[in-house]
């Protein structure tokens, strides 16, 4: 089983999760850890530290909203054979990942159609409709 | 294999919550099931392949199902379609 969790500047990785929910109807089971704007990223870690430990023996993947940005770059630390971190995480990829159909896939075929779903979900409308009424 | 004309009646149209039911709904049966929209065809159990297709109320969309339980997928998509996926009193 995967496990999984959002982290994220300020409170957007919570948002994002309460939004998912109510378009799922569902709970859904991520944990969301807002990085301290005043802190030195230590107390990510420590919840990161927890999490992977909590988590021994499962697959987990680690949503950030931005290459490149302090969150992301701590999980980047945390990368082994059985922790992978997908940054740039939008709504359509959380809603992917949660509607996967994970039979028979491995986790990084997973990781990739969440990825590939985020990118999708990025559009200029216009072009899109006039792709499409061409 | 069979198919259906399906009007949208819902005021939002195929939004996210409502795309979420469908496909809910359509993973639900073994058979493929299909929404075709002018020229687009997705998949009816993917909640994305649902938003692209953009359909508004009153939009005409073609239900398509493929396997053992076609008959039974079609007319629960449609009842849901036509209950206005259960979001308007």
């Amino acid at each position: 089983m995967i496990k999984s969790l959002i982290i994220t500047h300020g409170n957007l990785g919570h948002e994002l999760i309460q939004v998912a929910e109510k378009i799922l109807e569902q709970k859904l089971d991520i944990k969301a850890i807002a990085f301290d704007w005043q802190g030195d990223g230590s107390d990510m870690i420590a919840q990161l530290d927890k999490f992977v430990a909590d988590n021994k023996g499962h697959k987990i993947i680690i949503f950030t909203d931005m290459f490149g940005g302090s969150p992301s770059n701590i999980a980047t630390r945390f990368i082994n054979k059985n922790v992978e971190v997908l940054s740039g995480i939008n709504l359509p990829g959380l809603l992917k990942f949660f509607c996967h159909d994970g039979k028979d896939k491995k986790f990084m075929e997973i990781i990739k159609t969440v990825e590939q779903g985020a990118i999708e979900g990025i559009n200029i409308i216009s072009e899109y409709l006039g792709e499409k009424n061409d | 294999m069979i198919e259906k004309t399906q009007v949208i009646i819902n005021k939002l149209g195929l939004h996210a919550r409502a795309a979420a039911k469908l496909s809910h709904l359509a993973n639900m049966f073994s058979a493929n099931i299909y929404l075709i929209y002018n020229e687009d065809k997705v998949n009816a159990k993917s909640l994305l392949g649902i938003l692209t297709l953009a359909a508004s109320v009153g939009n005409e969309l073609i239900l398509q199902a493929n396997g053992d339980d076609e008959q039974q997928a079609i007319a629960a998509i449609s009842d849901l379609f036509n209950r206005k996926f259960d979001e308007e009193s």
